[in-house]
């Protein structure tokens, strides 16, 4: 399949429109939900709860976008997601990164314990220990501001980041580095001017594991925010609702909004993706 | 706790500073140990210790052994949460490595459209689980469901699927599988780039068909990825909470969901809520030890 | 990034010093400041002095009513009091979760709940919440309703005071009743499913009745609604430590709802209908009959939200069962941290007296439909002009009895749910789901006392 570098052919053309229609199979699978989900924020609150279902749209009504965007707490929820998820991966994989070089390329007594140690911490149900948390940031002072969320999201995160960094660096060539510091430079400075620029497909897939991580987080965000100043948009949408009743059209319609940042942040982080792979070993 | 720890170790210490590379390797790994260590040490002790008293939300309580533990297995509610998150983690991860490596090895190529296409990929997973579990939950509603509808006319299903209990442990699945098949595709993906394409070249030329370069290649060489994804995926399902409480509108108790009953809800079972966060705690790390020792995993801490 | 993060907002004053310090060690200095912060700063949280300011926490404010009230509030005692709002999850059950990991780690910054009906007891039982017998005189008492009164008292010590309060009704099509004939809403469950059943025939509707049967909060609301009218009780009214559900009567009121759905007079699906489900499918038009809150009264009238019109939407109170009409209560009361200083529960207490003035709770019935807690706004002719549910609600409201009061109520209630549900859907039979509840609820009253 993969493997099956393209070389010319009839069997090749076949092969190739085979490929595309299993993509696009693929495509309208994985993103029909989310028209659907599109498809409830455009109809009024009782099209939307029309029986049955039916996939006509009647004509599309912008109600449940007016509903979201002249909520300021929403908007503020955007730009509070959009820091919390930015700082987190950009402190995981800061800390991750150079844990994880040291974990493949350095020699040191308690790297099997340092592994477990960050393997198991994770391991550990996250609704437990929100008590506790709750405390220490009390006492701390952080409750209510970002920090809270992005310390607990980073600790979370961590052990991902690190294995998967790990795995990355220890495929790189040793030579680069060798040479390196053959040359002179330190252990740091290979690793950021050998190293670091070598694994950027890696990193960069990382960094989007780690963004949509925290900006998927509930739990945390639900619990230490207290006000629309620093809650993100997982606590923010489910909000559109009463004591009574939930505003499926208005959480359908932010839904949406929520999805389009990420959409192109993901279009945008994916040239560097591309462009780390042709230099890579696959070229078609 | 981690001061007493580092004392134990200062003896240790002084070898290992004599190295300027291990210092150096010390002082890049102690950053994330420490906010690991700090953060989750003490809630994680403190849910253990309390997992051994008879705790209640207020007061730690006397020492009771291992009672809370063996209250939890006359629980019917913890032993239905058991069974749901056995069954929903193994079918899940194996559905989603199936399809995710079936994915990255299609993908793992140029042509045309790539970009739109990973991009469309990771979309369901970068939608925000409480969101898409509730939205999913109207999806197979019966008024307006349309996959309930579906379900319906093409005579797969007689009930409401949210009024069936298996009907709606298959349709939590499925939104799992639906939702993290990308991060699987992803990773496995990452993976086969490290493969260099030569050797592919030259098997081609000692004549070794698709089959074969497969079986004696790629998934050879993309093992340690595999096991890593699959892993952190088993982990992810095993602990499932936001998905079971959302999309079953608490129906479906998965093991996450009794603790969090237990520990935030309940009044009288803070105690066995812990036991249960300790039980999914220890079987958690068996498994990954399973999965390291059993099945070869390398914890990439070999030199 | 780092910048950025500064400026997030504030929060109580004295808190700041602790995180500047914080964001200048930053990076790996970080574990070590929260070490400190830990043995440093070890008291109660939250009790930084500020100069009359309370937090005071509820859901999310739709109406826009309650944002006019804290502002008028405000205006009336400026330079004295502030009160600022806090805005919380939609969904009880989360809110409740979040006050109770406040509570549970030493108090939290909240002054005043505005809280749920049914979390007093449990609150109480762990001294969360301030007792305010002593603030609230037996004349002053008087003047409220005694359903949420009652829900509000634990061991004979007031937690809370009713703000306002919530009935089970029965909504009906009052244009599809007369054109079959039918002048009279049902007096008796028995009634209801033949004139559901005659009537969803004839106009060949979807459904006949929907209510909340899915496996919630509401969902044990129905569930008692049934058992109460049919004389069945969850605790003994003399005992209240003794758990009588096991009972022909509370077998013989379960076994109600699950007949509306053999005889599909309900829908199978209304197993896992909360009020969303029910609300948009009898606005729809897809049924006769409906068991909603008050609140649905008003949604009828937006034709966003309705197919139907205001004037084809009847309500009554629910119907008889073989021990009369009985509507669970609802509603949300004001209680006041216990852990807040003595000062700030003073100012909290200003605000609930403000809130519960006749005023304001006329305000609040006006813009927003929340029915009053006070006796006498029942007799307003303006606000029984205006809002015409609430007239009804008040007949409803007289037959209101209120869920088990025990500090282990959110255990019984998740038993309840789920027992309930498995009995509507089919799973177990009446006698036997009362037989398994007795044991269970009995043990958890144990444990409790």
């Amino acid at each position: 399949m993969a493997s099956a570098t393209a070389t010319g052919g009839s069997k090749t053309n076949l092969n190739t429109i085979l490929f595309y229609v299993f993509l696009i199979l693929f495509v309208l699978v994985s993103l029909f939900p989310l028209l659907w989900v599109f498809k409830m924020s455009i109809v009024t609150k009782s099209d939307l709860f029309q029986s049955p279902a039916t996939t006509l749209i009647a004509p599309p009504v912008s109600d449940n976008y007016g509903t979201i965007f002249s909520n300021p707490d929403f908007r503020k929820a955007l730009l509070n997601s959009a820091i919390i998820a930015g700082v987190t991966t950009v402190i995981c994989l800061f800390f991750g990164a150079i844990a994880a070089y040291a974990i493949a390329r350095l020699r040191f007594r308690f790297k099997s314990a340092v592994m477990t140690t960050i393997l198991a911490l994770s391991f550990f149900p996250a609704v437990a220990i929100i008590a506790p948390l709750f405390v220490l940031f009390s006492k701390t002072g952080l409750i209510n501001t970002y920090w809270s969320v992005i310390i607990t999201d980073t600790v979370f995160a961590l052990p991902l980041t690190i294995w998967i960094l790990v795995a990355f660096f220890k495929e790189l060539p040793k030579d680069l580095e060798e040479a390196a510091k053959v040359d002179g430079a330190t252990t740091i400075q290979a690793f950021r001017k050998v190293i670091v620029p070598l694994a950027a497909p890696g990193v960069f897939t990382t960094a989007i594991l780690t963004f949509i991580f925290a900006w998927n987080e509930f739990l945390f965000a639900a619990t230490f925010l207290f006000d629309a100043n620093t809650q993100p948009v997982t606590v923010a949408i489910p909000n559109f609702a009463t004591v009574y009743t939930v505003d499926y059209g208005a959480q359908a319609a932010a839904a949406v909004v929520v999805t389009i940042p990420l959409v192109i942040l993901v279009l945008i982080f994916q040239r560097r993706i591309v462009s780390g792979l042709t230099a890579g070993a696959v070229k078609g | 706790m981690t001061t007493v720890s580092r004392e134990k170790k200062r003896g240790w210490f002084k070898e290992e500073f004599g190295n300027p590379e291990r210092r150096t390797a010390y002082y890049m790994v102690l950053p994330a140990l420490l906010i690991i260590l700090i953060i989750a040490f003490y809630p994680v002790l403190s849910s253990v210790w309390l997992s051994f008293h008879q705790a209640t939300l207020t007061q730690t309580g006397s020492f009771n052994g291992l009672e809370n533990y063996t209250e939890l297995f006359k629980n019917s509610d913890f032993l239905d949460g058991l069974f749901n998150t056995v069954v929903f983690t193994v079918v899940s991860v194996f559905l989603e490595f199936i399809i995710g490596l079936g994915i990255a090895l299609a993908i793992n190529r140029a042509f045309r459209g790539r970009g739109l296409v990973r991009a469309a990929v990771l979309v369901p997973w970068a939608f925000p689980t409480v969101i898409s579990a509730a939205m999913w939950r109207l999806m197979f509603q019966d008024q307006v469901g349309v996959i309930n509808t579906i379900a319906n006319n093409l005579g797969i299903i007689s009930e409401p699927i949210l009024s069936d209990r298996t009907l709606l442990l298959i349709a939590t699945i499925l939104v799992d599988v639906w939702k993290t098949t990308p991060f699987m595709a992803l990773l496995l993906l990452a993976g086969l780039q490290t493969i260099p394409g030569d050797i592919y070249e030259a098997a081609r030329v000692d004549g070794a068909n698709v089959i074969q370069r497969f079986f004696q290649i790629t998934m050879p060489l993309l093992k340690p990825t595999i096991l890593v994804a699959v892993l952190f995926r088993t982990m992810d399902s095993y602990r499932a909470f936001d998905l079971f409480w959302v999309m079953s509108n608490r129906q479906l108790e998965s093991l996450s969901t009794f603790v969090y009953k237990g520990v935030r809800i309940s009044q009288l079972q803070f105690a066995e809520g812990n036991a249960a966060a300790v039980f999914i705690f220890v079987t958690a790390f068996l498994l990954a030890l399973f999965f390291i020792y059993g099945l070869g995993m390398q914890t990439s801490t070999e030199d | 990034m780092t910048e950025k993060q500064g400026q997030s907002p504030e929060k109580p004053s004295g808190r700041r010093i602790n995180r500047k310090d914080f964001l200048k060690i930053g990076g790996a200095g970080l574990a070590g400041a929260a070490l400190l912060g830990v043995a440093g700063c070890g008291g109660g949280g939250g009790s930084s002095g500020g100069s009359g300011q309370i937090i005071f926490s509820f859901g999310p404010d739709t109406s826009g009513s309650l944002k006019k009230l804290v502002d008028k509030f405000n205006k009336q005692n400026k330079g004295k009091y502030t009160v600022k709002y806090r805005e919380m999850p939609a969904d009880t059950g989360q809110y409740f979760d979040k006050v109770r990991t406040q509570f549970q780690a030493g108090g939290g910054d909240i002054d005043l709940i505005g809280g749920d009906v049914i979390w007093p007891a449990q609150f109480a039982a762990n001294g969360w919440i301030a007792d305010l017998s002593d603030r609230l005189s037996d004349s002053e008492r008087s003047k409220f309703l005694e359903g949420p009164i009652n829900s509000n008292t634990y061991q004979g010590k007031l937690y809370g005071i009713p703000w306002f309060t919530d009935a089970g009704m029965l909504y009906y099509r009052k244009d599809l009743l007369e054109k079959n004939g039918f002048k009279q809403p049902p007096k008796t469950w028995d009634e209801l499913s033949q004139m559901s059943d005659k009537v969803q025939k004839a106009e060949n509707l979807k459904y006949g009745f929907v209510f909340q049967g899915s496996q919630y909060e509401g969902g044990v609301v129905n569930g008692l609604e049934y058992i109460n009218s049919y004389g069945g009780k969850v605790l003994d009214p003399k005992d209240e430590s003794k758990v009588v559900i096991d009972s022909p009567e509370s077998a013989k009121g379960l076994a109600q709802p699950r007949s509306f759905i053999q005889d599909q007079v309900a829908p199978l699906a209304v197993t896992n209908y909360t009020e969303t489900e029910s609300q948009t499918t009898f606005l729809n038009g897809d049924c006769v009959f409906c068991r909603n809150w008050p609140y649905m009264y008003a949604l009828a009238a937006d034709p966003k939200q309705s197919k139907i019109k205001t004037n084809q939407v009847g309500v009554a109170p629910l119907p008889a069962g073989s021990a009369g009409s009985v509507s669970g209560l609802g509603g949300w009361n004001f209680y006041i941290n216990a852990a807040s200083d003595s000062g700030k529960q003073d100012t909290a207490y200003e605000f609930v007296k403000f809130a519960t003035a006749p005023e304001q709770q006329k305000f609040r019935a006006l813009n927003g439909s929340f029915l009053p807690t006070l006796k006498e706004l029942y007799k307003d002719k303006q606000i029984l002009d205006a809002v015409p549910v609430i007239k009804l609600a008040g007949e409803a409201l007289a037959n209101t009895v209120p869920r088990p009061i025990s500090p282990a109520y959110s255990d019984m209630s998740l038993k309840m749910a789920e027992e309930f549900n498995k009995e509507f859907k089919g799973d177990v039979s009446p006698q036997s789901a009362v037989k398994t509840l007795q044991k269970e609820l009995q043990q958890i009253a144990d444990q409790a006392s």
